[in-house]
């Protein structure tokens, strides 16, 4: 097996220092960063979201497989600024004002920069203007909305309703997500998507980002 | 018949008198709101906990019959617990909190939410042999009121008529509350599965010793009662391969304890999706699902039914956000309560406290017509 399939297994196997080392030993070799990021890394975090979408595997296994390729990413980062690799897009994704809880929008993170998506996070109880804010200062072409309560989840059209006054709704796409969200929520609201699980957002925000890049 | 007899026969699939009105409570804000539109008295929220005083006052003022949480035992958690104390302040007025459990939250004082997992103490072996396994430590004798059990049966039992339940602890979900999800995740995986397994066993066999010792007081229960909440709308936070090999042989044996003390109604608490560990449970004892959380993915307890048979009852299931609805809303979920009651084996209870914006008359409503569906 090359370096790309070892990286890409250690990744699936959620084994951080062994996807260190390995990525330390192919840079060192010469190996291609872009390479090491998309057929290692990424492709690794693809298969765990498959299997998570699918129920093979589960939360734990989701965690500590981003945590593997987010150590093998912070090898990688100079290798690939260098060779001035660019993400897919950006993202921005936060928890809605009024709600604390991120698991959800943790994971959803994680499957997203395993897409080769930068994720600005916001982090969580975060107001509409802020979400607004974060969208015109980076540049993002998607908004990641996650709510865990029935008493929170309006504050995600309080995001839709603020992109819309702020001129810039056109700009980007929203996702919703959580609990107590659906789709005939998200319909309700204007929001572009509704996902399921994390693996499906992930999934959802690489398409829209080849969709609006033209790609 | 008594709250006890008509509970009791109906988890057994016999004749009863009338199905009960059975709750599991209410969020604060919601008996706020509920003494600010002058339903209830605000003296209520003073002290007010399940199967208390308070509970009880407020189970007469609505109509309920009682709090399916109304369960005893005696101190199965961390002892003494770790100090709660702020450890972090953020510029935007959130402090990272230190709570009981060794888990530092990140909160945000005045927002009323589950709050995010910031970090957490229990990373590796020295920290669970230094700060955790002590607090662990059986200490029986500071840990049961040998006297209040003692007296159990004449001070309380007898003077109820509603089920009363103890409280068995939890297998995994406390471990979950000592790790966070994040260390759970990295323990279990990647870091030292030999440490997990460590702690899972020495804490469960605390709390085994724990309701051993209550039960061995003579103390009469009705029921046995487990807290979980390990699933979420996506299923389990966990695979339920590793958690049949952690925790299956902790359910077996506490299951073999209750029965050892007359008692075979093993309910246990667990929100979300449950389906891929319920096999878990049932094999290993557990009887009665609870609170079967409806969220967007709808019944699951007839879906179990058909699966394990009359091996599964069920408490729970009615859909709570209808009570912040309409009468249509209530009816709705009142036919499909009598419909899931003709299975047998089961009691409705809203499938979680009743939350902010639940109208008090819809819930009158619903207690007076729930009673009315029959057995």
């Amino acid at each position: 097996m090359g370096y790309c399939e070892d990286i890409a297994e250690k990744v699936i196997g959620g084994k951080a220092k062994e996807v260190v080392a390995l990525v330390e030993q192919a840079l060192a070799e010469g190996e291609n960063p872009e390479d090491l990021l998309t057929k290692g890394l990424m492709a690794g975090m693809n298969v765990i979201g498959e299997k998570f979408k699918l129920n093979e595997v589960f939360v734990p296994e989701v965690l500590v497989a981003a945590r593997a390729m987010n150590k093998g990413m912070q090898v990688l980062k100079p290798a690939l600024a260098k060779a001035g690799a660019e993400p897919l897009g950006k993202a921005v994704i936060c928890t809605v004002k009024g709600d604390m809880h991120d698991i959800g929008k943790n994971l959803v993170k994680m499957m997203i920069e395993g897409r080769g998506i930068e994720c600005i996070d916001l982090g969580t109880d975060v107001d509409a203007e802020r979400v607004v804010e974060a969208v015109k200062e980076n540049g993002a072409q998607i908004v990641c909305l996650s709510a865990l309560l029935t008493t929170t989840m309006n504050a995600q059209k309080d995001v839709i309703d603020a992109l819309v006054a702020a001129g810039i709704r056109d700009k980007v796409r929203v996702m919703v997500g959580g609990a107590p969200v659906t789709q005939e929520f998200a319909n309700e609201i204007g929001a572009d998507y509704y996902t399921l699980d994390a693996a499906s957002a992930a999934e959802v925000a690489e398409k829209a980002l080849k969709e609006m890049n033209g790609k | 018949m008594t709250n006890r007899e008509r509970t009791s026969n109906i988890l057994h699939f016999k004749a009863a008198d009338r199905m009960p009105a059975v709750h599991f409570g209410y969020w604060t804000e919601l008996l706020e709101e509920w003494a600010g539109q002058g339903y209830i008295d605000r003296s209520i929220l003073d002290g007010y906990y399940d199967g208390g005083p308070k509970d009880n006052e407020l189970d007469r003022i609505i109509g309920w019959d009682y709090n399916w949480q109304h369960v005893f035992c005696g101190n199965n958690g961390l002892m003494p617990r770790f100090e709660h104390k702020v450890v972090k302040e953020f510029p935007d007025g959130s402090q990272a909190v230190q709570n009981g459990n060794g888990i530092i939250e990140k909160i945000h004082p005045g927002v009323i939410s589950i709050p995010a997992e910031y970090d957490y103490l229990l990373k590796d072996r020295e920290a669970f042999e230094t700060l955790f396994k002590p607090k662990m430590a059986l200490n029986i004798e500071k840990r049961v009121d040998f006297d209040f059990f003692g007296r159990f049966n004449t001070d309380i039992y007898e003077k109820t008529d509603v089920p009363l339940g103890i409280h068995l602890g939890s297998v995994m979900g406390s471990i979950r509350d000592m790790t966070s999800v994040m260390g759970m995740s990295y323990l279990m995986y990647d870091d030292d599965e030999e440490l997990f397994g460590d702690i899972v066993d020495t804490f469960a066999e605390m709390q085994y010793e724990v309701a051993k010792a209550v039960l061995e007081t003579g103390a009469k229960f009705d029921y046995a009662h487990y807290w979980e909440d390990i699933c979420f709308n996506g299923g389990p936070l966990l695979s339920p391969t590793l958690f049949e090999e952690l925790c299956a042989k902790h359910y077996k044996k506490r299951t073999e304890l209750c029965h050892r003390h007359g008692i075979d109604i093993i309910s246990l608490d667990c929100d979300g999706v449950v389906e891929k560990l319920l096999p878990v449970w049932v094999e290993n004892g557990v009887n009665v699902m609870f609170p079967i959380e409806v969220g967007t993915w709808g019944d699951q307890f007839e879906k179990a039914r058909k699966r394990f048979g009359n091996a599964v009852l069920g408490v729970g299931g009615m859909d709570k956000t209808a009570l912040r609805k309409d009468k249509k809303a209530v009816d709705a979920e009142l036919e499909r309560m009598k419909r899931l009651a003709s299975l047998g084996g089961f009691i409705p209870c809203p499938d979680h406290r009743l939350m902010p914006g639940s109208k008090f008359e819809l819930v009158v409503y619903y207690c007076e017509e729930i009673k009315k569906i029959g057995w």
